[in-house]
C-alpha cells in the first residue's frame, strides 16, 4: 500500500446509518430485562436465568486491577436494547430486510445478497441488539448444522442452549460477564452435530451504529464429538465522541475429538488522533475442551477500540486437549489495550501453544497479560509462550505481565519474551530497495506479525493485514 | 480462642512523644488489615495472613537479645564479623580493615530513612522495629576482607516476632563484600527486616545470603537499595531450609552506567516455601540489570519468583533480562512465577523466560549407563544446575562456600 493512501485512510467504517431505532426504557433495571426478554420472546427459565445474573451484579464490583484506567462508566445512563424499527417484526427473508440495513453491510464489505449467492462463507450479521440476516441457512440445515442467533435458538433449540449457556462462563463469574448474561441481547449460536465437518466458515459481523447503547452479544458454539468448525468474527462501529461500551460473552465448548477455529478481527472504532471516543471494548472469551482429543484455537487481529481489555482462555479438561492462542494487539495514539490469554491444564498429556505480538505506537499502552496454569493431575503436559513486543518512539509503553503457575513434575513450561523498537538495520536495508520509510515498517510489521497471520483464514488474512498497516498509519517519525 | 497479636507497645524505650505516637499510629494502620493476603497482588502467589494463622497463636513481641551460645565462626575464609542476636545488633569484629574507613553502629530505629508505603508490613517493622545495625564505608576505600554478618536468633523465640531495620551505605569509590549468614536455633516465630542500602558512584557492593541448618522461622526481608552513577549491586540468595521466606528487592538503578544483579539457587525439601519478589526501575540511561533464578523443588515445597522490570521513558539503552528456571521433582510441589515487563523506552534490550519441568529422563539414562547409582545421578544433575549460577564469582574461596552451601541443600533434600 502507498504512503500517501495510508495517511489518507481514517477509520473508514466510522459512518452513521440513519435508521429509526426502537429502544429499550434507558438505564439498568429489572425493568430493562424483563422488556429485553419480552421483546425476545423468551420462555420463563431463561428470563429468571437473567434475573438471577441481574441480582448477583448488585454483589459484584467492577474490577479495576487493569493496566489501562477508564472513567467510571454510569450503567443507568446507557440504552441495553436498541433495533432497527423495520426488525420489528422479524422478516422471514434476505428480501424482506430493510434496504437500508443491506446497504449498510454493503458499506462495510460484507454484501449479503451476494453472501447468499456465492458459495463460502455463511454470515450472521448482527446490528446493535438484533440479529439482521443469517445466510446459507438452507445447506447448513442438510448436514444438521444449527447457525442462527442466539434468540432464535433460545426458542427452537431449548435443551441445548440450557445445558451449554453458562456452562463456560457461569453467570457469577465477574462483573462484565455478568452483566452480560442479564442483559445479552443477541448473538450467534453454533451447534455441529457428531462427525461433522462444516463445510464453510462461519461468521458472525458485529456492528455499533446507535448512540448511548450498549452491544451485549453472546456467542455460544457447540462442537459435538469428532465435529470442526471455523468460526470468523468481525466488529466496527461508526466514529463518536462518546465511549461506547461492548461486553460481550463467547462460550465455545468442544467434546470428544472436536475441533473449533475461532477468528477475530477487531477493528471497533479506536477514537481520534487525541483520544477522543471509542469503543470500550471488555470481552470474556472462554472455551472448554471437554473432551478427549479435542483442540481449541483463538486468532485475534486486535487493531481497534479505544481500549481492548479481553483474554480469550481454554480449559484443558479433556486428556490429549489442545489450546492454542495467536494474537496481534495493535495500539496507536491514545489507544490502551490489556490483552492475553489463560490456559488451564486439568488433562493429561495437554498440550498448549501461546504466540502473542504487541505493537506499540504513539502514545499508546499495550499489555499482554496471561495465565498458564498447569495443575498437579495433568501430567506430561506442555505449554509454549512467546510474547513479542515492539515499541515505536519513547512515548508508548509496552508491558508483559504472565503468570505461570506449576504444580506437576512431568509437565513443562517455557515462557520467552522480548522487547525490541524495529531493527535500524532492516529498515535501512528497506531503504535502499527504493521503498519509503512507512513502507518499510509496513513490511517489517507484517513479517513481525507473520506466525499469527497465517493461522487466519484466508478471506480474513489479507483484510488483517491491510488493517495492520492502516492502524500504525502516521507513527513513523 | 486465643488471639492472634498480642503485641505490647509499652515496652519499647521511647525517645520522644512524637514517636511514641508515630509507633501507635503504625500499629493501628497494620492491625486494621493484618498481614497481607492474596488480594494483595504482590503476595499473588503466597496468602501470608493464612500461614500465620494457621500456625501461629498469640503474637508478641521479643525483648530479650540474650545470646546463650557461643557462635561458631566459620574458618574457611578470612573474615570481619557482626555478630546479630534476635535482629540486634550485639558485637562485631572488623580485624582486617581500617579503623576508621568503615563505620558500625548499632541503627536507633528513629534514624531509619526507609520511605515506602501501602506495605503493611512496612507498617508492623515501624510500629515495633527496635533498630539494627547501620553499616558505612567511607570514599575511596576497597575492603580488604568480606564481612560476615553471623545472624543468630535463640531457641526462646516461640510465637514471637522480631521487627528489625538495617541500614548499609558505600559511600563513592568504594567496595564491600557482605555475606549474610543465618543461624537459627529451633523456635517458631516471625521476623520482619527492612534494610536500606544506598550504593554512591563507582561503588560496588556484593550481597550474599545463605542459611545454616534449617529452620522453623517465617523471614520477610525487605531490602531498598539506590545506585549511583557507574555502581554495581550484586546480590546472591541462596537461603533455603526455611518453613518461610520472602525476600523483596526494590533497587532503583538512578544514574547512568549503573548495574544489578540477583542470582539465587534453591533447593526446597518438605514444608519449605521461598520466595523472590525484584523490582529493578531502570530511570537512567545505559543500565545494565540481570536476573537469574533457579529453583530445585522436592516434596510439598512451594517456590515463588516475582520479577519485575520497570523501563522509565529516558531509560534508553537499557539492557534488562530475567531468568526463572524451576526443577519440579515431586508432583505436590508447586512454582509460580510471574516475570514482568514494564517498558516506556524503545531503545532498549529486554527480554526475560522462564522455564519449569523435570529432570530429563535420558540424562539420568545416560549417567546409569555409566555405572553412576539413580540417586547419585539426581544429585549430579540437580548439583549442575545450580552450580550455573557462580559462572560470574571470581573469589575461588567465597566460590567454594558458596558450593559448599549449595552442596548441602541438595544433600538435605
Amino acid at each position: 500500500m502507498k504512503s500517501e493512501e495510508l495517511k489518507n485512510q481514517e477509520y473508514k467504517y466510522g459512518f452513521t446509518t440513519e435508521i429509526e431505532n426502537f429502544k429499550a426504557p434507558k438505564g439498568l433495571s429489572e425493568e430493562t430485562i424483563r422488556f429485553i426478554s419480552k421483546i425476545k420472546k423468551e420462555p420463563k427459565w431463561m428470563l429468571e436465568w437473567r434475573l438471577k445474573a441481574f441480582n448477583r451484579l448488585n454483589v459484584l464490583k467492577e474490577p479495576n486491577w487493569q493496566k489501562p484506567k477508564y472513567p467510571k462508566i454510569d450503567y443507568q445512563n446507557l440504552y441495553y436494547y436498541s433495533a432497527p424499527k423495520s426488525m420489528k417484526d422479524k422478516p422471514k427473508s434476505l428480501d424482506e430486510v430493510d434496504p437500508k440495513l443491506l446497504e449498510t453491510y454493503n458499506k462495510l464489505g460484507i454484501p449479503l445478497n451476494e453472501q447468499k449467492k456465492l458459495s463460502g462463507v455463511a454470515v450472521d450479521a448482527v446490528f446493535d441488539s438484533v440479529s439482521v440476516a443469517t445466510t446459507f441457512k438452507g445447506e447448513l440445515d442438510k448436514k444438521g448444522i444449527i447457525f442462527c442467533p442466539i434468540s432464535e435458538a433460545i426458542q427452537k433449540h431449548p435443551e441445548l442452549v440450557r445445558k451449554y449457556l453458562g456452562s463456560v462462563i457461569p453467570i457469577s463469574d465477574h462483573y462484565f460477564a455478568t452483566l452480560n448474561s442479564a442483559v445479552f441481547t443477541d448473538g450467534s449460536f453454533v451447534y455441529i452435530p457428531p462427525n461433522t465437518r462444516c463445510p464453510m466458515e462461519l461468521s458472525t459481523y458485529f456492528r455499533i451504529n446507535a448512540s448511548e447503547t450498549g452491544q451485549f452479544e453472546r456467542t455460544l458454539i457447540i462442537a459435538d464429538k469428532g465435529s470442526y468448525v471455523s468460526y470468523l468474527e468481525g466488529c466496527t462501529a461508526p466514529m463518536r465522541d462518546e465511549n461506547q461500551l461492548h461486553a460481550a460473552n463467547v462460550e465455545l465448548v468442544a467434546l470428544d475429538d472436536a475441533e473449533i477455529k475461532y477468528s477475530t478481527v477487531q477493528n471497533w472504532y479506536p477514537g481520534d488522533k487525541d483520544g477522543v471516543g471509542g469503543i470500550y471494548n471488555f470481552v470474556t472469551k472462554r472455551g472448554a475442551c471437554r473432551g478427549k482429543n479435542s483442540k481449541i484455537s483463538w486468532t485475534q487481529v486486535e487493531t481497534g477500540s479505544a481500549i481492548t481489555w479481553k483474554y480469550p482462555s481454554c480449559i484443558l479438561q479433556g486428556d490429549n486437549s489442545v489450546g492454542e492462542f495467536y494474537s496481534i494487539a495493535i495500539t496507536n495514539n491514545h489507544q490502551k489495550a490489556d490483552t492475553g490469554t489463560k490456559m488451564i491444564h486439568l488433562g493429561k498429556n495437554t498440550k498448549s501453544k501461546i504466540i502473542s505480538k504487541g505493537i506499540s505506537a504513539g502514545k499508546a499502552d499495550n499489555t499482554y497479560r496471561g495465565l498458564v496454569d498447569i495443575g498437579s493431575k495433568a501430567s506430561n503436559s506442555r505449554n509454549y509462550t512467546q510474547c513479542d513486543s515492539l515499541l515505536m518512539g519513547n512515548k508508548c509503553g509496552a508491558h508483559t505481565v504472565p503468570y505461570i503457575k506449576n504444580k506437576n513434575s512431568s509437565s513443562t513450561v517455557e515462557h520467552e519474551a522480548t522487547t525490541s523498537k524495529i531493527n535500524e538495520d532492516q529498515l535501512f536495508y528497506c531503504n535502499q530497495r527504493g521503498l519509503n520509510q512507512e513502507e518499510a515498517v509496513s513490511l517489517i510489521v507484517n513479517g513481525f506479525c507473520k506466525e499469527v497471520l497465517q493461522q487466519l483464514p484466508m478471506e480474513f488474512a489479507v483484510e488483517a493485514q491491510k488493517l495492520v498497516s492502516i492502524s500504525l498509519e502516521g507513527s513513523v517519525g | 480462642m486465643e488471639e492472634l497479636f498480642n503485641i505490647n507497645l509499652d515496652k519499647i524505650p521511647i525517645s520522644s512523644k512524637k514517636e511514641k505516637s508515630s509507633r501507635k499510629k503504625n500499629l493501628e494502620i497494620f492491625l486494621e488489615s493484618g498481614f497481607p493476603n492474596k488480594k494483595d497482588e504482590d503476595w499473588k502467589f503466597t496468602d501470608f495472613n493464612l500461614i500465620i494463622k494457621k500456625n501461629f497463636r498469640n503474637i508478641n513481641n521479643n525483648f530479650d537479645f540474650s545470646s546463650e551460645r557461643k557462635i561458631e565462626f566459620i574458618n574457611e575464609i578470612d573474615h570481619n564479623n557482626i555478630v546479630m542476636v534476635n535482629g540486634l545488633y550485639k558485637s562485631s569484629d572488623l580485624k582486617f580493615e581500617e579503623k576508621e574507613k568503615v563505620k558500625i553502629e548499632s541503627l536507633k530505629p528513629v534514624e531509619e530513612t526507609n520511605v515506602q508505603s501501602n506495605n503493611n508490613l512496612y507498617c508492623l517493622n515501624k510500629a515495633l522495629s527496635l533498630g539494627g545495625f547501620c553499616l558505612e564505608i567511607q570514599d575511596n576505600y576497597k575492603c580488604k576482607k568480606p564481612i560476615i554478618i553471623y545472624n543468630y536468633s535463640t531457641s526462646n523465640l516461640d510465637n514471637k516476632i522480631i521487627n528489625n531495620s538495617n541500614k548499609i551505605k558505600l559511600n563513592q569509590n568504594s567496595e564491600l563484600t557482605l555475606i549474610e549468614y543465618n543461624i537459627n536455633e529451633k523456635s517458631k516465630f516471625i521476623k520482619n527486616t527492612f534494610e536500606n542500602v544506598e550504593i554512591n558512584d563507582n561503588s560496588v557492593l556484593k550481597s550474599i545470603t545463605i542459611q545454616k541448618r534449617k529452620s522453623d522461622g517465617y523471614f520477610y526481608k525487605n531490602i531498598s537499595g539506590t545506585q549511583g552513577y557507574n555502581s554495581s549491586y550484586q546480590n546472591f540468595i541462596l537461603s533455603s531450609g526455611l518453613k518461610f521466606n520472602k525476600i523483596e528487592l526494590d533497587i532503583n538503578l538512578n544514574k547512568e552506567n549503573s548495574n544489578c544483579y540477583v542470582i539465587s539457587g534453591l533447593c526446597l525439601g518438605k514444608g519449605e516455601h521461598q520466595e523472590i519478589k525484584t523490582r529493578v526501575n531502570h530511570l537512567a540511561p545505559r543500565c545494565k540489570s540481570y536476573q537469574k533464578i533457579k529453583n530445585v523443588l522436592e516434596n510439598d515445597s512451594n517456590g515463588v519468583y516475582q520479577g519485575k522490570i520497570f523501563v522509565k521513558d529516558i531509560a534508553q539503552k537499557t539492557d534488562a533480562y530475567q531468568l526463572s528456571k524451576a526443577l519440579i521433582l515431586d508432583d505436590q510441589a508447586e512454582f509460580n512465577a510471574k516475570p514482568e515487563l514494564e517498558i516506556y523506552a524503545d531503545d532498549v534490550k529486554c527480554s526475560h523466560g522462564s522455564t519449569s519441568g523435570s529432570i530429563d529422563p535420558e540424562a539420568i539414562y545416560y549417567l546409569k549407563t555409566r555405572g553412576i547409582e539413580q540417586s547419585i545421578a539426581k544429585k549430579l544433575l540437580i548439583n549442575g544446575f545450580l552450580n550455573e549460577i557462580f559462572e560470574n564469582i571470581p573469589e575461588t574461596k567465597l566460590k567454594a562456600l558458596l558450593e559448599k552451601s549449595i552442596e548441602e541443600q541438595i544433600d538435605g533434600i
